[in-house]
């Protein structure tokens, strides 16, 4: 939330333009006081006649702002002296003590035109930071909402994703109780669904950590090594013995910065989605590479492909393509949990068709020096 | 599975204030050992850990009276018995944490029945070798002998520097068991901070191409993702 920003205020605060309008209703005011004055001339005194202007320059300057009192001023000290202080006529005083009266007459307006101007700017002022801070505070109040609303929905997720483990543990250990009685087939679909469940739990609550920016990072220099092993570890379950083409320079250890459980995620789950969207037997290509300081892991399939128009899409949630196989299930978090896992760590992925048909996901990290000082 | 072998230890402990959880616990450990001792709060399960001397402890991490890792470590405070803990919430961090804090595996709800049993199975094992890990290992094709500081692969020599020795001995000293990158940093670099701390990852790699047959696959070295390394001698 930004701070009340006072050099605006105070800019929209200065005196407004005098309309034409208000310049001929004083300058008339001035004529006309002071032809009154001049009609009535012998019966008044000079204190007399000075309050009068005295009067008008304040009303302008109250009524019509600094530039029309200052003017009303200086007229009013020009027709003084022309009228009502003698030799009448000319601008000339013949009593040096009338100077006095004159000068006393024309700091007087000047300072009060400027006294009330100024009074008018911080009451102005004033009222624009009391509209400001209003306007701030309404703000803050949808801003507070919306946080509230967003802590709710994240705690409600994270108790809702704690809540849901610990029966989830319950069904799939009866579940395993009963594998080996009569209805074996049955309580293994238990045991299956419990852990899809508990997969999907999973995506729910790091989207949610995701969106609230509560996800830990811990930046690290890992070797690309550790972590396609631990990638072709944690896929072993889905890969069921698909082959995995491995591309690593065999003779140089390449390095980067990243946050090695966040990173991978991100190649488990490009994995999985190679493993789902190309014909089971077809290898997958895993591999890395270091260029320009930039350490990519690049995942290749053969399946179909995405088409153009869907490429900008298959990373957003819940978004899956047109080219979905029969009985593939998945909620469509997959992808787009992976590209900001990958840009929260200093990261990035993205989409390439790959040459001769199938899809080539990169995912890029910062490269790391992998020789050491010993 | 017939598990009708001897058991595996007099008795184990769980303790976790879901009865339904201590049942799937109970029924997935009993084939396994003579007793299993329940526990519904931090306090009645450290009583019971003192009286009783449970060889294994389950611990959930969602205790109504105490946090996790002060129980780890205050049960640290009086037994060596390998702690399992169990938690729903997921993170690397937070079981490096744990292991830091004394406890030796950790597992994420759901488990499975048959995950639980194979890390109870090898943590019990663990406990019962207590012996000093030997300073020769041989694990396939390679052969470490930490008192003479030769390593062989496939009977050929492998040069490995200091920092590597350092590494591969603190490997060699906990088979088994995991090494948190912390525990390592600690084991190998003691308390001083440097630039070479921040390339542990690396040394391992350069250690695992010289000693794995597949350095992709490791047999020797495992990556306990984000947490830190399992030395595996093998059977």
């Amino acid at each position: 939330m930004s701070a009340i920003d006072s050099s605006r205020v105070t800019e929209r605060a200065a005196s407004p333009r005098p309309t034409w309008r208000s310049w001929a209703i004083w300058l008339g005011a001035l004529a006309l006081v002071t032809a009154l004055m001049h009609a009535t001339r012998a019966a008044l005194g000079e204190a007399h006649v000075a309050l009068v202007f005295l009067l008008v320059v304040l009303g302008g300057s109250a009524g019509a702002g600094r530039r029309v009192g200052i003017a009303l001023a200086l007229l009013a000290f020009l027709a003084f002296n022309w009228y009502f202080l003698p030799p009448y006529g000319a601008l000339v005083v013949a009593n040096p003590l009338d100077w006095l009266v004159l000068f006393t007459f024309l700091v007087t307006g000047i300072v009060a035109a400027e006294l009330l101007d100024r009074q008018r700017r911080a009451t102005r002022i004033a009222e624009q930071r009391a509209d400001e801070i209003a306007r701030l505070a309404k703000v803050r109040d949808e801003a507070e909402a919306l946080r509230r609303a967003d802590a709710l929905k994240d705690a409600l997720l994270a108790a809702v994703s704690h809540d849901l483990r610990t029966p989830l543990t319950t069904i799939k250990g009866i579940a395993h109780e009963i594998v080996g009685g009569a209805n074996a087939e049955r309580a293994e679909i238990i045991e299956t669904e419990a852990d899809r469940l508990s997969l999907l739990v999973d995506d729910l609550l790091e989207m949610s950590q995701l969106d609230a920016g509560a996800l830990p990072i811990e930046i690290a220099i890992n070797t690309a090594d550790d972590l396609i092993g631990a990638a072709l570890q944690r896929t072993q379950g889905i890969l069921r013995g698909r082959p995995v083409e491995i591309d690593l320079p065999e003779d140089e250890l390449l390095a980067g910065r990243f946050d090695f459980s966040h990173a991978l995620r991100v190649l488990a789950n490009l994995m999985e989605n190679a493993a789902k969207y190309s014909p089971d037997s077809s290898p997958i290509v895993l591999g890395a590479a270091v260029s320009d300081g930039t350490l990519s892991f690049v995942v290749e399939d053969s399946g179909p492909g995405i088409p153009e128009e869907e490429r900008d899409r298959v990373f957003e949630p819940f978004r899956r393509g047109s080219q979905v196989p029969r009985g593939v299930r998945g909620a469509g978090l997959g992808l787009s949990i992976a590209r900001r896992l990958a840009e929260v760590q200093g990261g990035s992925l993205r989409y390439e068709p790959r040459g001769g048909g199938g899809s080539r996901f990169v995912f890029s990290v910062p490269a790391a020096e992998a020789r050491p000082p010993e | 599975m017939a598990v009708s072998e001897q058991p595996l230890a007099n008795a184990v402990l769980v303790i976790d204030d879901e009865p339904q959880i201590r049942r799937v616990v109970r029924n997935a450990l009993q084939p396994m050992v003579s007793r299993v001792l329940e526990a519904a709060t931090a306090r009645e399960g450290m009583d019971l850990a003192a009286a009783e001397q449970p060889a294994l402890v389950v611990l959930d991490l969602g205790l109504p009276d105490l946090g996790g890792m002060e129980v780890c470590r205050d049960l640290r405070g009086f037994t060596a018995a390998p702690i399992i803990v169990l938690s729903a919430r997921h993170g690397e961090r937070e079981k490096a944490a744990l292991l830091d804090a004394g406890a030796d595996d950790y597992m994420t709800k759901p488990f499975g029945t048959l995950e639980l049993q194979a890390r109870v199975r090898a943590q019990l094992r663990r406990y019962a070798a207590a012996t000093p890990a030997s300073s020769r290992v041989v694990a396939g094709d390679v052969e470490i002998d930490l008192t003479r500081r030769v390593v062989t692969r496939a009977g050929a020599e492998v040069h490995l520097t200091p920092t590597e020795w350092g590494l591969l001995r603190a490997f060699v000293s906990h088979p088994g068991q995991v090494l948190t990158h912390n525990q390592l940093f600690r084991k190998v670099w003691g308390g001083s901070a440097g630039d070479a701390q921040q390339y542990l990852r690396v040394y391992v790699g350069q250690l695992r191409r010289k000693l794995e047959s597949d350095p992709i696959r490791p047999r020797l070295i495992r990556t306990e993702p984000g947490v830190g390394y399992r030395f595996e001698p093998g059977d």
